[in-house]
C-alpha cells in the first residue's frame, strides 16, 4: 500500500514574525558600538552642561558648587515652558531625544546601505513588522540613553555638589513620561527614515532638526505657553516636568502611543506603495 | 505546479519600461538559468519576484499562490546583487542574524549546517567587510540558505568569483537542487558556467522573454558541426566555402562547417585535392554561441 507524505510549512504568525524581526533588531543593538557609544553620549552631555553652571573658587580653582537651583533641572525644566528663554530650560532629558534620532538614522540607515532590507523583505512580506519592530527597538535604545543621561545627571550633581532637593513623585513621573515618550519620538525617526531612506544625510538632518523641537518652539513663540502643544511630540515631553502630576503621564502615554500608532500605519502604507533597491 | 508562473508581467520606472509583457515559467526542482544583457530586465523580474519592487502590472504566481502571500514568501530566499550583510559584523553573527530574522529555533545548528554547505566553516570568525568577493558570495548564498528554503533566487551569483569558486558554486547549486530538491532561478552573464548545471533556461531581451527551453530542448536545437585544422588555413577555408554553404574560422583557429555532412567526406574531399587535415572533431554550439545568435536574429528583425 502507497502511503502519500506531506510536508506542511507552518504560517508564520503575525507574533513569530514580530518576534523575528524583534530578535533582529536586538541582535543588531547590542551587537553594535553604535548604541555604546551614543549611552556613553547620553550619559556625558549633563556633566557637560552642567559643567557650564559650576561656580569656581577664584583663588584655587576649584568647583564650589552650581548655579543651578537643582540638578534636577538638568532632567526637567520647573515648568512646561515650549518658549525657550535661557538654555538651562532647554538643556534637560529632551536633549537625548535628539541624540537618539541619530542613533535611529544611523541604525536604520544601515538597513539600507548593506541592503539587509533585501534579505528581510524577501522573507517578510509583511512591511508593519519592519515598521513595528524598529519603533519599538529604538524605543529600547532612547530608553537606555534616558537611563545613562539620568546616572550622567547624579553624577555630576554629586561632583558639583549641586542641590538634590525636589518633589520625588513628580520628579518619577516626569522621568517616566520621558521615557514613554521615547516610544513616539522612535516612531516619528523610524518614519523618517523610511521616507528619506535613500538619502541618508537627509535622515539623519531630519530627525536631528524634528528632534530639536525647534517647529513647537517656533509655535510656541506665536501661540504662547498654549497647552495645545503637548498634543505634538515635543510638546508632551516638555510637558513633562518637574511640576508633573498622574495627568501628565496619562497624556504621554496616550500621545506616545497615538503617535507611535499613526507614525507605523502611515509608515507602513509608505512601505507597501515603495520599491527596495 | 510550477514554482514561479509569472504572466504579462509589466514595470515600468518613470518613461522607461523595463520589463514588458514578461511570461516566465519555473518548475519545482529546477535550475532555471536567466539569461540577458544588461538592462534586459533580469534583476528588475527577480526583484518583482521577491517582492522588492512592485509590478505595474501583470500576475506572479509562487507555487500557484500571488507572491505577496506570506506563506510563500516565508518559503523562498534571495542573493540579489551582493548579500546584504553587515560589513563590521563577523560571517557569523551576520548569520546568526538572519536565522533571527527567520525565527530558526536551534540558530547555532542551522548557521553551522550552511557554512558547511557553503565549505566557510573555517571563515565563521571573519568581518564580513574583510572576506574576498569569493566568501561573500559564498555568504550569500549561506544566508539565502538558512530556514531550508524551497526557492532560491539568485542574481549573478558567480560573478567576479575565480575558476576554484565558481567550480565550488557549481557544485553547491547542483548539490541543492539534486539532494535538497530546491527550485533555483540563476542569473548570470558567463553562460559557459551556466550551461554546466542549469535544467532550463529563459532567454529575455529589453523586458521580453524571447525563449523558454529545457535543457534537452536546448541541445537538440543547438546545431553541431565539424571543426577541423589544416597547415593552410586560408587554402582550406577557401575550398571549403566553394563545396559548403556555411564554413567559418572561429577565434581558437579551427574552421566550423555547419552544413549536415559526414566527416569522412570532408577528408576525403580534401585530401583529394592534397591538403592534409591535422585535426578534425565534431562538436556543438555552446550557450554562449546559441545566445549570441539569438540576439543577432532578433536585431536583424
Amino acid at each position: 500500500m502507497n502511503k502519500k507524505m506531506s510536508i506542511s510549512f507552518e504560517s508564520p504568525s503575525f507574533i513569530k514574525r514580530l518576534k523575528g524581526m524583534l530578535g533582529v533588531d536586538f541582535y543588531r543593538l547590542f551587537h553594535t558600538p553604535l548604541f555604546y557609544i551614543f549611552l556613553i553620549i547620553a550619559g556625558i552631555i549633563p556633566a557637560l552642561v552642567s559643567m557650564g553652571f559650576s561656580t569656581t573658587d577664584p583663588v584655587t580653582g576649584q568647583i564650589t558648587g552650581s548655579t543651578l537651583e537643582n540638578i534636577w533641572i538638568m532632567i526637567a525644566a520647573k515648568e512646561p515652558l515650549y518658549v525657550v528663554s535661557d538654555i538651562a530650560e532647554y538643556a534637560n532629558m529632551n536633549m537625548v531625544f535628539i541624540f537618539g534620532g541619530i542613533m535611529v538614522s544611523i541604525f536604520i540607515g544601515h538597513d539600507y546601505k548593506s541592503g539587509y532590507v533585501k534579505q528581510l523583505f524577501t522573507t517578510h512580506a509583511k512591511k508593519q513588522d519592519y515598521t513595528l519592530s524598529k519603533s519599538i527597538s529604538c524605543a529600547f535604545a532612547i530608553v537606555c540613553m534616558c537611563i545613562t543621561y539620568l546616572i550622567g545627571t547624579v553624577v555630576a550633581g554629586i561632583f558639583l555638589q549641586a542641590s538634590f532637593e525636589v518633589n520625588v513623585g513628580s520628579l518619577i513621573i516626569a522621568i517616566l513620561s520621558k521615557m514613554i515618550m521615547s516610544l513616539g519620538w522612535a516612531s516619528l525617526y523610524t518614519f523618517l527614515n523610511i521616507i528619506f531612506r535613500r538619502y541618508f544625510g537627509i535622515s539623519i538632518a531630519s530627525s536631528f532638526f524634528f528632534g530639536t523641537g525647534i517647529l513647537i518652539i517656533g509655535a510656541a513663540a506665536i501661540l504662547g505657553n498654549s497647552s495645545i502643544l503637548n498634543i505634538f511630540l515635543y510638546g508632551s515631553s516638555v510637558y513633562a516636568c518637574l511640576s508633573s502630576n498622574i495627568l501628565t503621564l496619562i497624556v504621554c502615554i496616550v500621545n506616545s502611543v497615538g503617535w507611535f500608532i499613526f507614525y507605523n500605519i502611515v509608515g507602513t502604507y509608505v512601505l507597501n506603495k515603495s520599491d527596495v533597491y | 505546479m510550477n514554482a514561479i508562473e509569472i504572466r504579462n508581467l509589466y514595470k515600468n520606472f518613470g518613461q522607461k519600461q523595463a520589463v514588458c509583457g514578461l511570461n516566465m515559467t519555473v518548475p519545482k526542482g529546477a535550475i532555471y538559468g536567466f539569461i540577458g544583457e544588461n538592462g534586459s530586465g533580469k534583476s528588475t523580474t527577480e526583484k518583482m519576484i521577491c517582492g522588492l519592487i512592485h509590478p505595474t502590472s501583470g500576475t506572479i504566481l509562487i507555487n500557484g499562490k500571488s507572491h505577496t502571500d506570506i506563506d510563500e514568501r516565508s518559503k523562498m530566499s534571495s542573493l540579489i546583487e551582493s548579500p546584504g550583510c553587515f560589513p563590521n559584523c563577523s560571517v557569523w553573527n551576520n548569520l546568526m542574524l538572519q536565522a533571527t530574522n527567520l525565527s530558526i529555533t536551534n540558530k547555532e545548528d542551522a548557521v553551522r549546517k550552511v557554512l558547511t554547505l557553503v565549505r566557510m566553516e573555517g571563515a565563521a570568525g571573519n568581518k564580513y567587510k574583510n572576506c574576498s568577493l569569493g566568501m561573500k558570495q559564498r555568504i550569500g548564498i549561506a544566508m539565502a540558505l538558512l530556514g531550508d528554503p524551497e526557492l532560491l533566487i539568485l542574481d549573478e551569483p558567480i560573478n567576479g568569483l575565480d575558476v576554484d569558486g565558481m567550480r565550488i558554486m557549481r557544485e553547491i547549486l547542483v548539490d541543492l537542487a539534486l539532494n535538497h530538491q530546491k527550485t533555483i532561478v540563476i542569473s548570470s552573464h558567463i553562460l559557459g558556467e551556466l550551461e554546466k548545471i542549469a535544467t532550463h533556461y529563459g532567454i529575455i531581451r529589453q523586458g521580453k522573454m524571447i525563449k523558454e527551453m529545457t535543457a534537452e530542448e536546448f541541445n537538440a536545437e543547438c546545431r553541431t558541426y565539424i571543426a577541423l585544422k589544416s597547415k593552410d588555413l586560408e587554402k582550406t577555408k577557401f575550398i571549403l566555402k566553394e563545396k559548403y554553404n556555411r564554413v567559418e574560422e572561429d577565434e581558437d583557429g579551427y574552421l566550423r562547417i555547419y552544413d549536415n555532412v559526414e566527416s569522412s567526406l570532408i577528408v576525403e574531399y580534401l585530401y583529394n585535392l592534397n591538403i592534409i587535415i591535422n585535426e578534425i572533431k565534431i562538436d556543438k554550439v555552446g550557450l554562449e554561441e546559441y545566445y549570441i545568435d539569438l540576439m543577432n536574429e532578433k536585431k536583424g528583425r
